[in-house]
Formats: structure tokens, sequence, C-alpha cells
């Protein structure tokens, strides 16, 4: 028996018998949502695969694009009383299905590009680290290769907060699109290449940008892969060390003479680290003078933006995943949309005009309101 | 249908001119998972590796106008429709038993105005309830319409069944709280029913659609009454050693209108099992939570009033702490695997009667259950849970952690449980439901229940749907 075929009877099984009749979890699951399909709900994927398991359905294609429907976002997990680690569940399904090369083509074309070139953007490899520094950064590929400006920004508030890291992981993946499409070994890899990276900085504490990218290197790993954080490193998103600096008036803004109402949009996996909700908001209200609006899918109910698998796998779900979050901002009366993922700000940007919306990235506004 | 392949496909495509190709599905994953909603016998069936008869399409309607048109098809070919809300139901009454089209209403799940002078929301029926709730949450009110399926119910959903909420004892049931609907007739008729539900033009024909559970047609939008949310709300329990007497306590505080907004009464069994596994308390004796909202002030003084009636009666106050906890915790019963849940074999037969009958019909059926299914080692576990000033409802259920595994003496072994609860329900004065509805599984009590008024009820049903289209084999109707 494989790896991938130990955590299916480990982490699946008991979940799914949890989760192929609840419907608790339903309302707050962003596929649901979009496609109204029974089948695409934490129940739809509990019962497809538990039901594969009793033999009354077989992994076909129709089934294979049911599993990889899924939005591995952790919205059905974050409202779970029993704590169901369903998108962990499905995850290692997908790797049983993926070793039996029954997963969608463009999975396995993702992952030879994760394999080759450790992004599934551009071919190129990533930089090495140079030099040492007490703190790194963590780029990735999203940073790298879909919204440069963010990192650029990012580096400049950090300087002004007397921060200067060390780069690593430049246009390398997290690790988290490997294991959601259901190539553990491969992420495993992606972790272990950044954490090498980390150890030849130096750094005693790791910074990243997204809250995408603080999931991966913390719960994913303790969760998914079997690769461990190294021991006397601190994890901490830039946003919450900017917010720091902020609060304790190290950092000064001056105030935007934009005077459109804007709407903050939580990124992908914000509410896997349901601590977080607060830094980016204070420090965009410490700029804009104009009023800020919630949208509905905010916080501890937000939904992703469209920049997970989903955007290889499915791409019209992951494209009325953005939509929805641009029809949320507008229905909130927002006319500038705002956020900090760069995973995020590229899918957003792409459909933004449609709905007469412009999108803008928090570390670029940020930066450029620094006094 | 499925052996005649052209003639579905050419229906698959009147349905798909109808919707659009993207809202109709006869893709087999998704027919499996329509398949089954939650009540217990068609997740026991699929458990034991069995399939099930799933629905021939599935149809995602976008408007009134279009199922309208959907149900013309079903007319002409004489195809069941299966309306589906959240698939929630315990009762099987989302099952499409003999195929047919299954119209899932989620898509149409707009709010449609609120307006804040009446208090009313109009919102279409597929909406999800916890969805609804949230939108008016934002703006200061709810629509206390507390169902612990309100994750996953659509309001047509709580509609349909005649639901109830946590909250019902102050608030009224579903059916309380709506002022109007439209509704789509099985021959197509798009209707909207009077706009305000208190008046003396004719009979109160609005809420035959109520309870019919999709039998006389769809309801498609709704506009239901709302509430401020409350300035305070104050949870305490009490812990009584004789259920007869709290259920007295019941009784004092209802006839005498304090107006709580819940009280639930747990039997000892519930107690000791259901009480101690999700909340963590251990107490022997009939454990009591009772609410109170609104004002501070009054809500205070209600519940002053109603601790005199448990001090008298024997009740012993646990304080706020352990009612806080149920409020917070109180949906947590039905999340897995806190809740019952497979292998077990289990059934929910609720019923509700006047007070002076209560107290008898409880013993008689835990009796019926307890003695009839010694064998089996059932349990019996009950909760009185939604108030009248009339009567209550009990909430008992049954439960068999070792039933058969063979399917069909499963599904027969659960029939007669079910059986013997039923009996002794109507033996003494019960209703067959309060709130979880007929569906499939209660449809063989209507005519009991129901007597010389049962035929009636069928030659309306044969006015409204001539062919016999609208979910076949639900609420006591043939196809």
């Amino acid at each position: 028996m494989n790896k991938e075929n130990i955590m299916q009877l480990q982490i699946a099984t008991p979940t799914l018998e949890n989760c192929r009749y609840c419907l608790m979890c339903r309302h707050v699951c962003p596929v649901g949502h979009v496609t109204r399909k029974e089948t695409l709900t934490p129940h739809g994927w509990g019962l497809t695969i538990a039901s594969v398991e009793r033999g009354l359905l077989t992994w076909n294609q129709e089934t294979v694009d049911v599993l990889y429907s899924c939005a591995d976002c952790g919205t059905c997990r974050a409202y779970c009383v029993t704590d169901q680690p369903l998108p962990d569940a499905i995850a290692s399904t997908r790797a049983n299905v993926a070793a039996q090369n029954l997963a969608p083509t463009a999975a396995y074309e993702v992952h030879k590009a994760l394999q080759e070139w450790s992004n599934p953007y551009e071919k190129h490899v990533p930089e090495t680290v140079k030099g040492q520094a007490e703190i790194a950064l963590f780029v990735g590929d999203d940073a790298k290769y879909l919204w440069p400006a963010a990192l650029e920004s990012a580096l400049k508030l950090l300087e002004a907060a007397g921060v200067k890291p060390v780069l690593i992981g430049v246009g390398r993946s997290n690790g988290y699109l490997a294991s959601s499409l259901g190539f553990p070994e491969t992420a495993e890899m992606l972790v272990q290449t950044t954490f090498d990276e980390l150890k030849a900085s130096g750094a005693r504490r790791m910074l990243v940008l997204t809250p995408g990218d603080y999931y991966a290197f913390s719960l994913l790993l303790t969760e998914r892969l079997e690769v461990e954080w190294p021991q006397g490193v601190e994890l901490q998103e830039v946003m919450s060390l900017l917010d720091e600096k902020f609060t304790a008036g190290v950092l000064k803004f001056k105030s935007s003479d934009d005077k459109r109402p804007y709407a903050y949009i939580d990124p992908t996996h914000s509410l896997r680290i349901p601590a977080r909700f607060d830094a980016p908001r204070r420090l965009l209200a410490g700029v804009m003078t104009s009023s800020g609006h919630e949208l509905f899918w905010r916080k501890e109910r937000a939904h992703p933006c469209g920049n997970s698998a989903l955007q290889f796998t499915s791409q019209n779900i992951s494209d009325h995943l953005t939509y929805a979050r641009l029809a949320d901002a507008q229905q909130a009366g927002a006319q500038v949309v705002v956020t900090e993922d760069p995973g995020c700000l590229s899918h957003l940007n792409r459909h933004a005009d449609c709905f007469g919306l412009r999108i803008q990235g928090l570390y670029e506004l940020l930066a450029d309101h620094l006094l | 249908m499925e052996n005649n392949l052209f003639l579905s496909e050419m229906i698959r495509s009147e349905l798909s001119e109808i919707v659009g190709p993207d809202f109709v599905s006869v893709e087999e994953s998704d027919k499996f998972i329509y398949s089954t909603d939650w009540a217990w016998m068609p997740q026991m069936w699929l458990d034991r590796g069995m399939p099930l008869r799933p629905p021939d399409y599935i149809v995602h309607p976008g408007s009134a106008e279009e199922i309208s048109e959907i149900l013309e098809v079903a007319n002409k070919y004489r195809i069941p429709v299966i309306p589906w809300g959240g698939g929630s139901g315990t009762q099987g009454g989302a099952l499409p038993i003999f195929g047919g089209i299954l119209i899932d209403m989620k898509r149409m799940d707009k709010i449609i105005a609120i307006d804040e002078k009446s208090l009313t929301v109009t919102a279409q029926a597929g909406i999800i309830i916890a969805q609804l709730e949230w939108a008016l949450n934002e703006k200061g009110f709810m629509l206390p319409h507390y169902a612990a399926s309100s994750n996953c119910a659509t309001l047509g959903g709580a509609l349909a069944p005649r639901g109830t909420g946590t909250l019902s004892t102050k608030y009224g049931k579903a059916e309380d709280m709506v002022l109007s609907m439209q509704i789509v007739l099985p021959t197509g008729e798009i209707i909207r029913t009077p706009p305000v539900p208190k008046h003396a033009a004719g009979p109160d024909w609005f809420r035959l659609f109520l309870g019919a559970e999709g039998t006389f047609g769809i309801i498609t939008e709704a506009t239901m009454q709302l509430d401020y949310l409350p300035e305070a709300r104050l949870m305490r329990a009490i812990l009584f050693n004789d259920l007869n007497k709290a259920l007295e306590v019941g009784r004092l505080i209802m006839t005498h209108r304090l107006n709580p907004l819940v009280i639930r009464l747990y039997d000892r069994e519930s107690t000791s099992s259901q009480v101690k596994k999700v909340l963590g308390y251990e107490y022997d004796g009939a454990y009591m939570v009772m609410g109170f909202d609104g004002d501070p002030e009054i809500a205070a003084l209600q519940e002053k009033k109603a601790l005199e009636y448990c001090q008298q009666l024997g009740g012993r106050d646990l304080g706020r702490d352990p009612g806080d906890a149920w409020w917070e915790h109180r949906y947590d019963f039905y999340y897995p695997p806190k809740s019952l849940k497979l292998p077990w074999m289990y059934g929910t037969t609720e019923t509700v009667t006047t007070f002076d009958k209560i107290a008898n019909l409880y013993w008689a059926e835990k009796k019926a259950v307890e003695e009839g299914f010694a064998d089996w080692n059932v349990k019996f576990i009950a909760h009185f849970s939604h108030w009248f000033h009339w009567g209550v409802m009990v909430y008992s259920r049954f439960i068999i952690e070792e039933p058969p595994q063979d399917a069909q003496e499963a599904l027969r072994l659960h029939n007669r449980v079910w059986n013997a609860a039923m009996q002794a329900v109507m033996a003494n004065g019960g209703m067959i439901n309060e709130h979880h509805g007929v569906g499939l599984k209660l449809s063989r009590y209507m005519r009991k229940q129901y007597g010389e008024a049962w035929p009636l009820l069928l030659k309306i049903k044969k006015t409204i749907d001539p062919n016999a289209i609208m979910n076949p084999g639900k609420t006591g109707f043939g196809f």
C-alpha cells in the first residue's frame, strides 16, 4: 500500500463517514453557492467519495470532475462544530485518484510544471537565496509572476518599518497547489526546498505575503504533509508585522486623495487564519478617507477569489468565484476593491471592468502613502 | 424514461430550451447525489451499497415563469416533478421515488425587498435560511425561524412542510410568519395569495400550500414577517426530578402567557445521553432550558414569574451558564459525530397534542417502543420543545444501535417501530407529526389521521393536480 492509500484510510474515511450526510456547512460553501449544485457541496463530495468506497460509483471522468471541483478553501471546516477536515480528506482522495492516473489532464500538466519549474506559470527555475539575514521573506510564485508590484511595495514598506529581509522562494510555489491537486510528495519537495533556503539564509523569522502562504507553512504542514516546520523559526504575515509597526507609530501614512468608496476583500484562505481579519482593515483605514464597505462574504465567512487549483482544473467555477467576489463588492456599493494577495489581485483584475470596479493592491496603496 | 432514449433526449432538449443547457443535468454523478435526502431510510439503503431510484433530470430554474414551463412539459409527458430545496427533510419528502424532473430551487435565492416599516422581507423561495438571516441581521432584523436545518434548508423548504424553529414558542412556526406567497400551480399558472394573511375575504385557501410539501404546487416567493433583533436574551436551566411536574410548569408558563422564546425540556434519558454528550453536563433528572428575550426589563420580569412556577413544583435553578451553553450549542446536536448517525437506526416520531393528553401520550409511546422492541435494545429519548398556549410538541426518538445489516430487513424493522409509535400517538390524541412533515415516511398514516376528511383532501389534490405529477408518493397522495 502506497503513502496515498494509507492517508486515504487514516484521514479520509472517518471524515467522509461524518460528512457524507451532513448538510450543516452547505450555506458557506463557495462552490455550492456559485453552482447551486448539490453535487458540488461538502455533502456532495463526501457522499461521492464514500459511495465509490461502497462500490456504488466508480472514478470516471464525471466523478473525477466532481472530486476536482472543490475549491479546497477550508470554509466548510471553519464552520464545522466537530472540526471535520473534509478538505484534507478530499486532497488525500485526489492523491489516490492521481496515483491511479485518473486525475484530470490539467492536474498532471500542472504537476509536471511544478516538478520541473516549481511554479505553474513560467518556465523559469526559482532564483536561489542571496545572502543571510535575521528575517527572510518568502516570495512564492504568485508574487513573482502574477502581481510583482505587491512584492516591490511590501519591500518598501518593510524597509520603512526597519526590516530588511532576505528573499527566499522567489518564483517557487508554496506547496499548496501540488497538495490540493493530489501530489503530496511534490508539495513536500517544494516545501523542503524552501526550508533548505530558509536554513541557508540563517533567518529566525520567515515573513509571508498572504494568508495562503501562511496556511501553506503552518496547517498544511501539520495536517497534510510530512515536513516539519524548522525549529526556532517564527512565521509571520507581512500584513501582521506592518500592523504592529503602524499601531506602534513606527509606520505613518498620509491620507489618500481617492474619495471613491472601497471594499476590502479577504484573500483566499483567510478564514483558515481567524486572527488575521483586523490588521489589513486597520492599515487600510489609516490611508483611505472615503467610506469602507464590507462584503457579505467577509472575515469568518470569506469566500475565495478563484485563485486555487480550480483555476487549472475547473476554469468555469474559478471564474464564477471571481465574479461572485466582484459582484459582492459591487452590491456593497464599492467602486474600488482592495486586497493584498497577488493571486487574488490577478484574478479580480481580469474581470473587474465588467463590474465597473478598480482593483487596488493593498501593499501598493500603503507604500504609495508612506510618510 | 430509461428505456426510451429518444423520448428522454426530447424531454431533455425541451427542458434545456426553457432554462438553458447549463441548468439541466442528466449526469449520473448528479442523479446519484439527488437520489437521497436527509431521511434515514435512503441513507441506510445507500449505506448498505444499494442504489436508489434517481431523478431523470435535474433542473435549476431561475424564475417562476421557467418553472411554469417546466410543469407544462411534465404535464405533457406525465412525468413526476419533485421540488427540491435543501434536501434536509427527515421524512423522504424530496425523494424522487418514481424518477422524473427534480427541480432544485437554489438558483432562486434573491432577496426582493425588505420593508423596514412593516417589518417584512420578500424573498425567493430557494434562498438558504441562514444566508437570509445574515442579510437581515445586518439591518438589525431577524426572521425568527431558527430551525436546526437553517444552515441547509431553504425558505420554501421551511414553508412547504410547515416547519418549526427553536424560537417557535414565542414567534410561531414558519407558517405563522408568512404573509403571502407566489406559487406555481401544477398546471402551470403562477398565482399570488392575498397580500396579508388576516382578513375575512373568504376562506383561508392560501394555507392549502403550507404543509402540502410540493404536492399542490411550488412556492417560488414568500413575504415573511420579521422582528427586531432582541435587546436582551435571558437563558436559564432548571432541573426537575419529576418530568410530569416539569410539564406542568411549562403549561403554567404558556397558559399564563409569559411569552418565553423557548422552553426545552429533556426527559431523563435524553438528559443523560444527549445533553451529556453535547453540552457535557451530567444531570440526573429532566433538564429544562428556558429563555426570554426582547426588552431587558420585561424579559427579566417574565423570567422571574416563570422561575416562581419552577420553584413551586420542585425545579432546581441551575443558573444562567447551562442555559447560555445550550443556546450557544443548540445546533451542535445535529453535527456528526455528535448527531445520531449511521450505522445506527433511528427515527424521530415527533408529535403534538394538548396539555391534558401530553403526559399520557409520552408515556404510552415510550412504553410501546421500549416494550415492543426490547429485543433490539431500543432506546427511547424525547424532549418537549415547541410549546403553544394549548399544548406542546414532543420530539420523541428511537435508537437501535445494532440494527439488521440486511437493508430490507432494516427497513421493515424501522417501519415496525414507527408503526408502534404512531399507533400510540394517534390513540392518545396526537398528530402524526408537528414539524418534520409527512413526506414518504408518514404517507401511509394520512388516511387514518384524517378519517372521514381524507377524501376531501384527495378531491382537492385531483382538482389542483389533475395529472398527479407533483411529488408523487408524498403526504399520502399516490401517482
